[in-house]
């Protein structure tokens, strides 16, 4: 029998916006890669720099999710969801309006992430190039939500991009990323033959060149699930750490015992996300760290949001923690 | 085509799963309860340090075993009727109530211990309505029956309930002041079903493990209700999932260590093995049954879905599950709203035993699109299902229809 079942519309959003715009919250290419714009990074080389637009859609995400919100203020959790439908329907996805609202400063950080994370590798001697506006995002989130008819026809779209590098090595910035190019990708296009790494396995392969911290404060290590228990990603990250002299805390869980960030239910079911993350930002602070430091744009912007007003501690990305030390 | 419009299904549930995440009881429990669980396993993994080898080998037990299922499955009924018992096998969930009404008829009085297997066939329910009274002897299932509420934890079902709330039941229900004092509590109720244990006409049990060759059940616990629901009345019925039989005795025995252990048991108080009637033959040597226990003995196998299950190799080895609730306590959503992530069956891998067992891929989708994906549960679960590509393949069927034959996309690691 076969069953048609309607999901939430937030879901069909998401695809939608991939399917059609490559990217999950319809940005635009220009937006995208406009962090890219002083370091002139060349369209070929054997490297492959791929941000997949993760973190600089980040202070999106929440837009969305308020929007939604906004729309329909009745009871949150699922009728926000019936809001987003209407959003749909009539005025078709407004992405302008909807993102309106994000505040500049916000958008400056995240995209300045991607920056940073180049010019570390650029010191550390890699030799990157960049698809650009031309970049499409890995499409991460249609295997995670189940659309994966629609991941079979997209992609080889992604896959011609990168095709376009002449790249030997691609490297993501998202584990996210890495995990579809990695053990994905290779099932569905017979001939997707990267090799792929992350940020943070590069950063240690040479990690006896980067400079020390100029931060002498003790930090901790939040493992994203996906670094930890898929990539097997955990000890590189403190070798990273302790390579550059800071004094690492740890917490209860970690490793293959850490926490989720509550990050995958942002969408669907954002007060328990919520909830979630702040019980995470609470084990973690735990530790009396100055630094929060973890290594997924999702759980970044997770912890973030979860964060009590007031706290004292810091949540960074390793990314902008390593460049304070190199810039 | 037909269409099934999620939206109030997500609603409702969504509500719920936001409400039960802000609040405050089962905040307080759940914290405690994972605290207590990490402690205690940690200490009896030290203290038993095999564990975990043995662990793997009842996974390895557990694959062949579902293998061989319906082989295993005939000889374990041989067995049981070779011991005097009668065995039963019930495809779906109408068939195994039938059968248990059928024994138990109307106007009787049950006790039952606790069962997955019962909540999944709403058992209580259905032989109440038939006109017999029954009674849940385990104390947080007996607390949940005063207060007509369902499990929040397939070990602990009462964990989201604290005393004073307990208190105020009871003395309702008792009609006198019951203290919120837990000493007392237990008391008022060890008194209550005392009588009904020897007053009863039929008493009902699951059981974790049974062994083909010998027909033993064995069913593990602690608070002793079990042994008193399975000995005291004259008849027992036994009702159990085909996926609990494993080949031998010696393997049973294996399989109950790993899960007492994992279940935070320690040591358990009770392991019963069950596998007949009771019987003397101290006069004359002539074998006359029910001497001080159970003149009847009956076992229902309950498939419910379970053999679909098995033949989808996407899903067979979730029937691995020991139901020790490990994973639940390190669930991150199961911490933060216990059982309201569930529908019988609890978190993860409840989401996956909802979709073959108790209400379909339809009652199982809300919760499928609140598993993280995180993985957690796998590092807790003894026989390291894999959970997180179960959610992954039940997505994609929700999405894309379950098309038959269709070569879906691999898993991810998480191997
Ligand atoms: S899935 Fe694993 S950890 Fe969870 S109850 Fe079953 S055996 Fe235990």
């Amino acid at each position: 029998m076969a069953v048609e079942m309607k999901l939430p519309p937030v879901l069909e959003i998401i695809r939608g916006n991939i399917v059609k715009h490559g990217n999950p919250l319809a940005l635009k290419g220009s937006e995208i890669s406009s962090w890219a714009k002083a370091l002139n990074l060349p369209a070929r080389g054997e490297m492959l720099f791929y941000t997949g637009g993760e973190y600089q859609l980040l202070p999106f995400i929440d837009s969305l999710v308020k929007t939604m919100t906004y729309v329909d203020q009745g009871s949150k959790g699922f009728s926000l969801m019936m809001g987003a439908r209407n959003l749909l329907n009539k005025a078709g996805i407004s992405a302008e309006k909807m993102y309106a609202s994000v505040l500049a400063k916000d958008k400056d950080r995240y995209n300045a992430v991607s920056y940073k994370a180049a010019v570390i590798l650029q010191k550390l001697g890699y030799d990157l190039c960049y698809g650009g506006e031309q970049e499409l995002y890995s499409g991460a989130l249609l295997y995670e939500l189940g659309y994966w008819q629609d991941l079979q026809e997209y992609a080889p779209r992604v896959a011609n991009v990168i095709k376009q590098s002449g790249a030997k090595t691609i490297v993501c910035l998202s584990p996210h990323a890495a995990e579809v190019f990695k053990f994905i990708y290779p099932k569905i296009l017979g001939d997707f033959k990267y090799e792929v790494k992350t940020f943070v396995e590069l950063v240690w392969e040479q990690r006896h060149k980067l400079p020390a911290a100029s931060f002498n404060k003790p930090v901790v290590i939040h493992d994203s699930c996906r670094l930890a228990r898929e990539l097997n990603i955990e000890q590189e990250l403190r070798d990273i750490l302790s390579s550059v002299g800071a004094e690492i805390r740890e917490p209860e869980c970690k490793g293959k015992w850490t926490t989720c960030c509550g990050g995958p239910s942002k969408l669907l079911f954002p007060e328990v996300s919520h909830t979630i993350a702040g019980r995470r930002v609470a084990e973690l602070e735990q530790t009396e760290a100055e630094v929060i430091l973890t290594a997924c744009p999702y759980c970044l912007s997770a912890l973030e949001g979860a964060q009590e007003k007031g706290s004292q501690t810091g949540i960074e990305d390793l990314i902008e923690f390593l460049y304070r030390g190199v810039k | 085509m037909m269409k099934i419009d999620l939206q109030k299904e997500f609603n409702d549930y969504t509500q719920n799963l936001n409400k039960a995440s802000k609040d405050q009881h089962i905040n307080t429990a759940i914290t405690r309860a994972v605290k207590a669980y990490r402690s205690t396993v940690a200490e009896s993994l030290e203290r038993f340090p095999h564990t975990p080898e043995m662990a793997a080998e009842v996974r390895e037990i557990k694959t062949q075993a579902m293998a061989n299922n319906s082989e295993l499955l005939a000889q374990a009924m041989a067995s049981v009727e070779r011991n005097k018992g009668k065995a039963f096998y019930a495809r779906d969930r109408q068939q195994a109530l039938e059968i248990a009404a059928g024994i138990i008829g109307t106007g009787k009085t049950v006790v039952k211990g606790k069962s997955m297997l019962g909540e999944e066939l709403h058992l209580r329910e259905y032989l109440e309505e038939k006109g017999n009274e029954v009674w849940e002897t385990d104390l947080g299932e007996f607390i949940l029956q005063l207060k007509k509420d369902r499990p929040m934890h397939i070990l602990s079902p009462a964990i989201h309930v604290p005393r004073e709330q307990v208190a105020e039941i009871f003395s309702k229900f008792f009609n006198k002041d019951v203290p919120p004092e837990i000493a007392e509590e237990v008391g008022v109720v060890r008194e209550f079903l005392r009588e009904k244990y020897f007053s009863a006409h039929v008493g009902i049990s699951g059981a974790n493990v049974v062994a083909a060759d010998t027909g033993a059940m064995v069913i593990i616990e602690n608070e002793g209700n079990v042994r008193l629901a399975s000995g005291a009345p004259p008849v027992h019925i036994v009702m159990v999932g085909i996926e609990k039989i494993v080949p031998t005795f010696q393997e049973a025995m294996k399989t109950a260590e790993v899960t007492w252990r994992y279940a935070q048991y320690g040591v358990p108080g009770y392991v019963n093995i069950v596998s007949g009637p009771s019987k003397t033959g101290d006069i004359e040597k002539v074998t006359t049954y029910g001497a001080h226990g159970p003149k009847e003995f009956y076992v229902i196998f309950v498939d419910n879905g379970r053999s679909e299950m098995a033949k989808d190799e996407k899903f067979s080895q979730a029937l691995h599950c020991l139901r020790c609730g490990g994973c639940m306590y390190e669930c991150p959503v199961f911490q933060v709203t216990a059982g309201h992530f569930g529908h019988t069956y609890l978190s993860g891998i409840g989401a996956v035993w909802t979709a073959f067992v108790s209400g379909g891929l339809e009652k199982a989708a809300p919760l499928v699109y609140t598993c993280l994906r995180c993985g957690r549960c796998m590092e807790r679960c003894p026989m390291q299902i894999n959970v997180p590509a179960m959610i992954g393949e039940l997505r994609n069927r929700i999405v894309n229809g379950a098309a038959q034959g269709e070569e879906p996309l691999p898993q991810v690691a998480h191997s």
